[in-house]
């Protein structure tokens, strides 16, 4: 391999495959009409002459980034609500490590190396916790970053200064609150299916956290595809609502069937068999052993909660679409610039 | 900043903003790259091959060019370049405009 070959993998190693080869011919071409040019000058081209033409072209990263242009894992467009999602959970994460702490160091019994092991081991605990959501949220958001339209995020090439004082357009999607839930989508889709583990029930026994785990029943990961087809249709639809930044009807009872889809399922999930529970076994040796009954119940009543909170909210935002539905058609509309 | 530095950024900045009109100019007969690097510097407007592939093919995608891989005269691949009929109507009121802009700097440096 010459140094010319030698020179052009590399630049190809930093492009695009897609235009690698197209690129590379084009470099090549090049190279070899300048060498001609020297040749036909000088008689003849020595390997130091070739370095020098290589120099002289530039260094085989910059030259490929001169092709590419920027490229970013998130860019500018997003990184606001990427910022304010990163700021909100990992906010949440450390005052919910913060109170647990709160609980553990509260007992009057801890030794003085107990009590620094407590806080060692929770800051670590947060450290981690706080890594493994950042990650997320940045592959949420690169993901993000190459699905959405570059046009959503950027001014209109024309506007009229007199909408401005108009009320907020209803049939515009709320980026921030589309990308939120699209978000926390993926985060259960990731739990749910990967680490069910996660979802157990906590507390500090003396000096030790314990973790009780799996507290999910066979109840619950029977229902799991259905889940899993509901929360992919969901993101898909977020995905279409995301790159199409408007609403219309057509969407809008798509995501009437959508939510209506939850509540059927949250309903049989509620009148099926328990989707969590705790048994006295797993209890056994804990101080939570004398009141077992009660903490088994409370297992029980959790998902209970969930899933009525589940029911209630997408009644509501199913509401809300049929009263949009009927408003855009009685209201008369006005001219809005999409 | 020296002063040079500052002249030779912003003569940078003005070669920049005149390289496509230069390059569409130059390509009414088509041309391969490193031919036309050359038509350039002939005619003092010296420019980097990695300035300008790169505008070649952005001239290209907004259809101001057109290109093709041909073996001329001598038995080596090369990219081809020539205006197409939508850069020749760019070009030519991109010719006005540039007119009108030396006059008005004339004017103003007079």
């Amino acid at each position: 391999m010459n140094l010319i070959d030698r020179y052009i993998a590399e630049v190809g190693r930093h492009l695009p495959h897609k235009q690698r080869a197209d690129i590379e011919a084009e470099i090549r071409s090049t190279l070899e009409d300048m060498l001609e040019e020297r040749k036909q000058a000088e008689g003849t081209v020595s390997e130091a002459q070739v370095i020098e033409l290589l120099k002289e072209y530039g260094a085989p990263r910059k030259v490929a980034e001169s092709y590419v242009g920027p490229n970013y894992l998130i860019g500018p467009r997003v990184y606001p609500i990427f910022e304010l999602v990163t700021r909100i959970v990992l906010i949440v994460l450390f005052g919910l490590a913060l109170a647990g702490l709160g609980l553990s160091l509260a007992k009057s019994s801890l030794s003085e190396p107990e009590f620094l092991k407590t806080i060692g081991e929770s800051a670590l605990g947060l450290f981690g916790g706080m890594i493994t959501a950042f990650g997320n949220i940045v592959l949420v958001f690169a993901i993000l970053e190459r699905v959405l339209p570059a046009k959503e995020f950027e001014e209109e090439e024309e506007w009229d200064p007199a909408e401005l004082a108009r009320e907020p357009d209803p049939d515009r999607v709320k980026f921030g609150e589309q990308i939120f839930e699209t978000f926390f989508l993926v985060v259960f889709l990731v739990i749910f299916n990967l680490y069910p583990g996660v979802i157990g029930f906590g507390f500090f026994n003396e000096n030790d956290w314990v973790f009780i785990s799996p507290i999910l029943t066979e109840a619950f990961f029977s229902y799991l595809p259905w889940i899993n087809i509901l929360i992919l249709l969901q993101l898909g639809f977020n995905i279409i609502l995301l790159r199409r930044g408007w609403w219309n009807t057509g969407l809008r009872v798509a995501n009437i069937v959508l939510e209506l889809a939850g509540i059927a399922l949250a309903a049989a999930m509620l009148r099926g068999p328990d989707l969590a529970s705790l048994t006295p076994a797993q209890l056994a040796g804990t101080p939570l052993e004398d009141s077992a009954g009660i903490f088994i119940s409370l297992a029980n009543w959790i998902p209970t909660l969930v899933l009525t909170i589940v029911i209630i909210v997408s009644s509501i935002e199913a509401a809300q679409m049929v009263y949009k539905i009927i408003k855009s058609r009685s209201s008369p509309t006005y001219p809005v610039l999409k | 900043m020296e002063n040079d530095e500052i002249v030779q950024n912003m003569l940078l900045e003005l070669r920049r903003g005149v390289l496509s009109i230069a390059v569409l100019s130059q390509l009414s007969r088509e041309q391969y790259g490193y031919s036309l690097l050359k038509a350039l510097s002939d005619q003092g407007m010296e420019i980097d091959q990695s300035t300008l592939y790169p505008l070649l093919r952005r001239l290209e995608a907004q259809g101001l060019l057109q290109s093709d891989w041909r073996i001329m005269d001598e038995a080596r691949p090369r990219r081809y370049y020539v205006i197409s009929t939508q850069g020749k109507a760019v070009l030519t009121k991109l010719k006005r405009e540039w007119s009108t802009m030396v006059e008005t700097m004339k004017q103003m440096l007079s």
